[in-house]
Parts: structure tokens; sequence; C-alpha cells
């Protein structure tokens, strides 16, 4: 491999600084002359009737500026995600405990949010669903189409019934998983300041930029010309910033342009749970069959998620959920089927792992049990079933070289002591300790069924001073973009890592580059930095190069660039002088560039094709201690190892590992949000629970690089890929320790005592 | 959050400021439950008085008979008394237990108690302390057994402008435990919790007072578990069978932090496992 400057070093994150002194600019920090503030009217109940809003005593609040409904929508009342069923603001009828109805707008937060709260609507209640299963009947009631399926997808390959018959051990399970709430630091927010042409420009905080874009524009009726979304310092994201924010946004923008003045519309935590996006509750039923040596033969799934009160994300959701669903393992007939289910609930979306986490928590708990029928090891069982360079998924992609999953596996085996642990009971006291392992892959960015939006644009300018901006559509949320896309750049332009500066998004800047999810960033923004790069790239080599000869360099032997200085026969020029002299030959230190994703393909009758354009890879071991008497389980330690291509920083890939990790386990034990006939009981973090630093397992994280030819530096995608694998490890831990096999997460005590009273 | 936040400097103060203030009024000590009830739009209270640092109430004093902690006094300065840490182990056992090192800075026992909520950590192993709580309102005061100020859920024997001043645990020496199950680790509300104190004599109990968090409306006292005890040694038959007793005494419900029957039946595991740690 080419040696490397900056690419593959743990240089220090670009925005260490000002969030560790807090002078980063959050959307609530920032101020405007004029500025007002939006509060939201939320619909009380699980689905209404609206039959007027009035805002009579409302008015009565010092302070008080006005009301904005659904009239005050210049454009289609529709705002633009996927299947445009959400309305910015309802009509007739609200369909989930939290939506919002109306927005008051008034002089400061306090009096918005007081005046929102003296809003009487008016309401008829109407019948509602709240289960998804329930949802999916016939006798159900319809809150959407004719069957209350947002989407559904089938995988068919090969003869699964046959093979059932004809399998020497089966197994088969049912499977459910909750939701998660993202818990970013940051809750929603936006501001919108209406300009003097009539256009709109919001500052935003949110992982995709250009949604926000499309939707203020909708609402707004404005060409895009006319809107420009900067994206604020972002507060953690984990795919609760993707679809949503549009959305709050698009009500800052209208209230700025009802108004005429900026305002500024920031949730308070509560409605932040009540009505922002959710990871889906899954539901699933899964079968395997295996023959006599423990091949795996057949695989049958059925597998719903709670879609919520409107499709927003669940269609693509369900999606990589569908292509998923199987496993990581070379299986010749596959049955799955898929369906998202309307109910009359938060609208669920995106969160790290996008639809894979629930049913990879099904399959590999099953998996366990499959091996344990066939009388395998768990770890034996996989290694012979598992993914390899040259074999097909069950869509019938062929999967490249980039593929290390065997040897993830092995290496969490060898690193854990699996073979030693996992048959050796351990009981002291009331505690007894297990071992459980997981493997899993994961298709990086958007895939067939996002392909139209899988590109990215980057601006890469170099000023006569030798510092570099770069502009690109993809969103920093604390993942570390701004860093691993500045030593993409330092790296292709051989400038210092200090000198290069990568900005929050500006829509004017780059076109749209799709969004931020999908593990796709470092992926899709660094090559599109690399292609607007290399030309710039070459001007100053070339230049660099002249330098050398007019200062009398050797030129008998080639010249080298490394961490920001180009040396030959005895001289060096720096990156800084290079780029004075390419500013005195008055050459173009500004490019534009784009990537675009190679092609994949999805046939909608059987679900065979080229689904994703790479893979990554883990593989998890969880060793877990559980009070025989409480059903406590507490994770002692992780074991986890990957395969994301190159990594670009290994600190801050680490530090993905680790916090991927802890979000797996948090949801895996402890998050429960609860719905009772209709309605959240417990948005708040009294009560809604995730794991704190003290729940913190030990961590042991290896990286496996297979180089990805099509990654910027050979690197592929990471974001997602450590929390995947961990709920069906940690499960599987549990069983190994005590007996109880709890098919639903969060793994609660309560749960895993009432199957410890089985055992 | 209120209008209005007054601050008076002393009890008198006090005492001469509440009449001129808006009805809706309440006492802000630490805050740690009061500013999470406004958070989530549960407090609608036109004014707050806050007596965080009215010096009456701060203080933790040791007379011969009794040791008397303020109820403005805060958790982490109790968690660092010496003379708490000698004469109320069980409270002292429960402070590790009590919200995070930081709300510790700021929360308070008056606090804890005046919220009325049966799961308050503090409150549960004070009441298995054997606590007084002394009330004050203008010129008037009284005492009462602390498990007694609690009626039901978020309501108390107190009444308008009453204030708690102090809590007075009677000096005996004797053995104190607590166990709590809550959600995670630390930090968290509990499912159900058990607070010990035991006067032994050799390996006999002379005294038994058991209270329960989390498990009936208020923070609860266990009267028929208690009484049983006294007078038994401390075997693993005892322990066994006043852990059964226990779980016919509690009340617990199913609410979204956990299941009635899960919940009896940890009241029975962790006086089991709070005994046991005694007899060690």
């Amino acid at each position: 491999m080419e040696k490397l400057s900056f690419v593959g070093r743990s240089l220090p994150r670009k925005d260490a600084l000002i969030k560790a002194v807090g002078t980063a600019q959050y959307a609530a920090d920032r101020d405007f002359a004029g500025l007002l503030h939006a509060a939201a009217v939320r619909s009380p109940r699980p689905r209404i009737k609206i039959l007027s809003i009035s805002d009579a005593k409302a008015r009565l609040v010092p302070g008080y500026v006005t009301l904005v409904t659904y009239k005050d929508i210049k454009g289609v009342n529709k705002w633009p995600v996927v299947m445009q069923d959400y309305p910015f603001l309802p009509e007739k009828e609200a369909r989930f405990a939290g939506e919002t109805v109306a927005l008051v707008v008034a002089d400061s937060a306090r009096a918005a949010k007081k005046a929102a709260a003296l809003v009487e609507l008016k309401y008829q209640e109407l019948p509602f669903v709240e289960d998804p299963l329930q949802a999916l009947k016939k006798d159900a009631v319809k809150i959407h189409g004719k069957d209350n399926v947002f989407s559904s997808f089938v995988i068919k390959k090969g003869s699964v019934d046959k093979a059932f018959a004809n399998a020497a051990f089966t197994v088969e399970g049912e499977f459910s998983t909750n939701y998660q709430v993202h818990s970013y630091l940051e809750t929603q927010g936006a501001i919108a300041l209406p300009e003097a042409d009539g256009g709109m420009t919001v500052h935003s905080s949110t992982q995709c930029p250009f949604y926000v874009l499309d939707a203020v524009a909708a609402a707004l009726a404005l060409p895009y010309h006319k809107v420009k979304i900067l994206q604020t310092v972002t507060g953690g994201g984990f795919g609760g910033k993707e679809d949503v924010p549009a959305l709050v946004a698009s009500h800052a923008a209208l209230c700025a342009a009802k108004t005429g003045r900026p305002v500024k519309l920031i949730y308070g935590r509560k409605e932040d749970f009540q009505s922002m996006s959710k990871r889906h509750p899954g539901w699933a039923k899964v079968a395997y069959a295996a023959d006599a040596k423990g091949n795996l033969t057949a695989c049958r799934v059925k597998y719903v998620l709670d879609g919520g009160a409107y499709s927003t994300l669940s269609a693509i959701v369900l999606w990589r959920g569908t292509v998923h669903a199987a496993g990581p393992y070379k299986i010749a007939n596959v049955d799955i089927q898929t369906f998202a289910a309307a109910t009359n609930k938060v609208p669920c979306g995106a969160f790290r792992g996008f639809g894979q986490p629930q049913i990879c928590f099904a399959q590999e708990s099953l998996i366990d049990e499959l091996a344990e029928k066939a009388g395998l090891d768990p770890v034996q069982f996989r290694l012979k079933n598992l993914l390899e360079p040259g074999d097909k998924t069950v869509t019938g992609q062929k999967l490249n070289s980039s593929c290390g999953l065997k040897e993830l596996v092995q290496a969490v085996r060898k690193r854990s002591g699996w073979d030693k642990k996992v048959n050796s009971l351990s009981v002291k006291g009331d505690i007894a300790t297990g071992i459980g392992f997981s493997a899993a892959y994961y298709g990086v960015g958007l895939g067939a069924k996002g392909r139209y939006l899988d590109r990215a644009g980057a601006l890469v300018n170099v000023y006569k001073d030798s510092s570099v901006a770069v502009n690109v559509g993809n969103a920093e949320m604390g993942q570390g973009a701004l860093t691993v896309l500045a030593q993409i750049t330092a790296e292709t332009l051989n400038a210092p890592y200090e000198s290069v500066r990568v900005e929050e998004v500006d829509s004017s800047k780059v076109p749209d580059s799709g969004p931020t999810v999908a593990s796709r960033t470092t992926l899709m923004s660094g090559n599109a930095i690399i292609e607007a790069a290399t030309p710039i790239r070459e001007r100053v080599f070339k230049t660099a190069y002249d330098i050398l000869i007019a200062e009398g360099a050797d030129a008998s032997k080639p010249m080298t660039a490394a961490g920001g200085v180009f040396s030959m026969g005895g001289k060096a020029v720096d990156f800084k002088k290079a780029v004075s002299g390419c500013w005195d030959r008055r050459l173009k230190m500004s490019e534009q560039g784009w990537y675009v994703a190679p092609r994949t393909t999805f046939k909608m009758e059987d679900g065979q094709g080229d689904a994703y354009v790479i893979y990554s890879y883990s593989a998890d071991a969880a060793e877990v201690e559980v009070d025989l008497k409480t059903g406590v389980a507490r994770v002692k330690k992780i074991w986890a190892a990957y395969d994301v291509g190159k990594i670009v920083n290994p600190k801050l890939a680490m530090g993905q590992a680790q916090g991927g990790i802890l979000q797996g386990m948090s949801w895996a034990m402890y998050e429960n949000l609860v719905y009772k006939n209709g309605i959240m009981v417990n948005p708040n973090f009294t009560d809604y629970v995730i794991a704190t630093s003290a729940d913190k397992p030990e961590y042991d994280i290896t990286f496996i690089e297979k180089p990805y030819a099509e990654g910027p530096y050979k690197a592929k995608g990471m974001g997602e890929v450590p929390l995947i694998g961990v709920a069906p490890a940690v499960a599987n831990a549990i069983r190994n320790a005590c007996g109880a096999r709890v098919r639903s997460v969060p793994l609660l005590p309560e749960k895993i005592w009432k199957e410890l009273k089985k055992v | 959050m209120p209008e209005i936040i007054v601050k008076p400097a002393s009890l008198k103060e006090l005492w001469k400021t509440l009449p001129a203030l808006g009805k809706a009024r309440r006492y802000l000590a630490g805050g740690t439950d009061i500013v999470t009830a406004d958070n989530a739009g549960a407090e609608s209270s036109e004014c707050w008085v806050d007596i965080s640092d009215l010096p009456e109430l701060g203080a933790i004093k040791e007379t011969a008979r009794a040791l008397f902690i303020g109820s403005g006094v805060k958790i982490s300065a109790i968690e660092n008394s010496a003379p708490a840490r000698r004469w109320c182990p069980a409270l002292i056992a429960a402070i590790p237990h009590f919200a995070s090192p930081s709300l510790r800075n700021m929360a308070t026992l008056g606090g804890n108690a005046a919220n009325g909520s049966p799961c308050a950590d503090g409150v549960c192993a004070l009441v298995a302390e054997g606590a007084f709580v002394h009330l004050a309102h203008n010129g008037k005061k009284r005492c009462l057994p602390l498990k007694d100020l609690f009626l039901g859920p978020k309501r108390t024997a107190l009444e308008k402008d009453e204030l708690i001043t102090a809590f007075e645990v009677p000096k005996t020496k004797h053995f104190g435990a607590y166990l709590k199950l809550g959600p995670r680790a630390y930090f968290g509300i509990s499912k159900a919790a058990v607070a010990v104190s035991l006067e032994m004599s050799g390996k006999t109990v002379k005294r038994a007072s058991i209270a329960l968090g989390s498990v009936a409306p208020v923070p609860f006292y266990a009267v028929k578990t208690s009484a049983w005890l006294a007078g038994k040694p401390l075997s693993s038959e005892v322990v066994l069978a006043a852990a059964a007793l226990v779980m016919t005494e509690v009340s617990p419900i199913t609410d979204s932090r956990s299941e009635a029957d899960y919940r009896r039946e940890m009241c029975g595991v962790l006086l089991e496992r709070a005994l046991k740690s005694v007899c060690r």
C-alpha cells in the first residue's frame, strides 16, 4: 500500500476545541436582530378529527405574535420525503399524539410556550390502531391505504418448502424489539431568516441539509436558488436528524414567512421524544433449516416494522432490513417477506443500523439455537456457513475480495478465549457468567433502493495563503466527518492537515449530495473531495517540481511528497510556497468534485440483484453476568472485530466502535419506550433509561482492514457497523450463562427472571 | 418555570414574605425533583420559594441522644459527615444509590421527603433509621415519626406552607444496609429497594426496622416483618422466613418501570441479601 502522511493517523478532531470549551454554536446558540420564537401546538390524542383551532386565549399572553396553521402554507401541503403522505401541518386529521397541528409565534420562547398551551384545539377522537400486527389484519381500522402497509418487499430464491422438508435440523422462533430513542444531546431546532428578495435562509441542526432544502422550498413554494440551508454545529444525530429536521425547519420557515422576521424553533426534550423519529419496533418470525453436517440450507423470514403514523423513511429502513434478514450466510433457499405497518404512533425513521439490528437480533439468536440442535459450537457453526469472497448473498450478489468476515470471527474467537469459555459453566453464588457470539454484514451506502440519491459533491478551494477550504454536502454530527474529510483532502493535496478546513454544510456551495446516512460520508464525500482535489494536486505538484528544479535540485531521482513537503535531490519546498507559485502562474486553484456510487440493482419480484456497492463486516462476543435471583444481567466485556476497509483515523474509528457497542448494548438491555392506549408513557430521561458510563463494558476492539478499491484510500463505511451485532451476542451470552432465552429486546431483568423460572 | 422565584435569607424573612406571594407556591430546595417536573410540564406553580440556602436548615447537629440532619443539607454533605456515618449506617448505605454525584451536590433529604415519592432512596433509608421529622409553620412546630409523613403517592401530611426543618435520628448502635434494584448500574429510579436497620444483641435481633421503596404507595415501613424479627436469632431460616413475610406485606404495582410480581419477589431477595450482609 502507498505510504500515507495523513490518512491512517489519529489526528486531532477539527472540532475538538470548540466543543471542549463551549464556543461551538448550536442552533439554540444563534441569535439575530428581531428574532421571534415559535412553539408547537400538539395533538393530545392518537387520532383526531380537527374541528377548530382558536388562539382567542393565547392572544392574551404578552408578547404573542401570531398563530400559524396549514392555511399559511403557500406551497403544496405535503412534506417531500419518500412517499409524501405527511402534511407539513394537518388540515383535517392528526394521526398521532404529539403531532404538530399548529405553531404559535411570540417574542420570547417562554411566551410562545405559554401561548401554545392556551391554543384551543377542538377535536373529535377517531378509532386508532396501536399494534403493527393488528394493523395488518383484515378487520383492522384503516389509516393508510387499503391494508395499512406502507411498503413490503420479498426475496425469493430456490425451493424453501422442499429444503425444510429435507432438512436434518430446523428451528423457528418469534422475536420482537422495542423502540430506540436517539437521545442526542442537542434536541431538534432550526432558525429561519426571511431574506429581502423573498428568499429564506435556514440554520438547521441536521444530518441532511438537502432534505431540509427540499422541504423548505416546497412549504414556501420558493425556487431552490432562493432557499439557503446552513447546517449548524449538530449535537448528535444517529439517524434522528435525517428526515425530521426538515419538518422542524419548514415549521420555522412558515412562521418566518408569515411574520417577516427571523424565527427560532427549538424543541424541548418531551416534544422531541413524542414527535421526532425513532428506531422502529420490530417483530420477526424466522426459521432456518440445515443439513446433517450443519450446512444452512434454507431460511424463511416474516419481518414487520412498526412504521408509526406516516411512512417517512419506513420503506427504505425496511428494505435494508430485508436485504440483510437472513444474516451473513451462504443459503441457497430463501423466502423473506417484510412489511412496514402504519399505526397511530410516532413515525419511525432512521437509526444507526437502519432496520438491521432488529432482524439481526432475531436471526443471530436463532442461529445459536440451530447450532445447539445440530450439536455444533455456535462459532464453528457460523464458520461453516459464513460468506466469503466469491460467495453469493441471498440477493445473488457475488462478494469481492473486500470481505474479511471469517477472519473477524476467528479473531474474536481467539481474543475472547471462546473455545474455553463457551462450555465451562461458571456460577458463583447467585451469579452465572456466560459468553455469546454474533456475526453481521452491512451494505455500505444507500444501495439499490436509494441509488438515485447516492451521489455527492465537493468544493475544494485553495487560497493564495495556502489555506484550504472544503465544502461538502454531507454533515458532521459528532461522528468526525470534518476531521476524516480534512485528512483525505490533506493527503490528496499534500497539504498540512492544519491548513485544511472543512465547513458545516452550506446548501448553496455544493450540489445535493444526498443524506448523511448509511455510513456513506467517508466513501461518498471522500471520493468527491479526491475528484475535486486531484487536478489541483497536479498543478501544485508540477509547480513544486518546477520550483525545486529552479532551486537547483538534482532531478535524477523522482520528487517525493509527504507531510506537506515536496522533496527532490536534496532540496525541499513546502506546500505554502508551491501554492504561492501556482497563484503566481494564475492556475485554477478551486475545483468541484462529484462522485456517483457504482450501479446497484434490486428486482422487486424476487429481490435478486447487486443490492449494495460493498459490505462492511463485524463479529462480536459478549461476556455477561446474570444474577439468577433477580434476572439482572450485566455485560462485562465485548470483543469485537470489524472490517470497514482502510481506517482513516484510528482514534475516531475506535470512538465509533465503542460508541456503537454502548448504544447497541443500551438498546439491548435498558431502553424501553412505553406506549399505553396510543400515548407515550415515558417521554423523558427519568423513565426512558439509557446506559451510562457506569454500565459500559470493557472493550476489546480489532480492525482487520480489507481494502476496497473504489473507496477513498481504500476505505468502506463504519458508523453503523458496531451497533448491529451487539444485542444478539448479549442475548446468546445470557442464554449461555443461565439457560434463559429471551426473545424480546430490551432484555429486561423482568423477562430474564420469567425465563429463569422455566429453566 | 414560574415567573417568580423568591429567595428569603432567613426563616424569619421566609414567614414574613410568604403571605404576599401568589397562592400556587412551592418550596424549592435542591430542585432535583421540581425542575425535572417543570421540564416535563408537570409543574404549574406561580411562584417558587427558594429555601436552598436557609442557614437554619443547613446543618448537621449532634446532641447526647440524637442526630439532627437539617432538611436543607446536601446529600453529598451527609455522605461526608462523620456523625452521620456513625449513627445512620442505612442512610449512608443508600447514598451511593441516590441519583448521581452531581445531583447529590444539589439534592436534599427535605426536598426528597416533601416530594412524597415512594421511590425516594434517602427517605426510605431514613424511615428504616426510625427517624422523626421536624416541621415548622411560622411560629408553630411539630414532630412526627417520618413514616407517618406519607399519606399516598406524592401526598404528605404537610400543611400549606409547612416546612420540613430537620430529621432526627436517635443515636443507637445498630447495623444498616440498603439494597436497591434500579434500571441500570447507577442513577435510576428503583424498581424495589430495601433499607434495614438492626440492633443486635450477640446473634439475636434486638430491634429490626425495615423499610422498602417503590413497592407501596409510600416509602413503606414493614411493620409485620420488623416486629417478627425482634428477638429472633439471625439464622438462615429466620432470614428466609423474613424474606417470605415481607413479600406478603408490600403492595407493588405494574408500571413503565417494572412489574408487580417481579417487584414483590425482589423485596424478598433484597431483604434476604440485606439481612445476610448484616450476618457477615
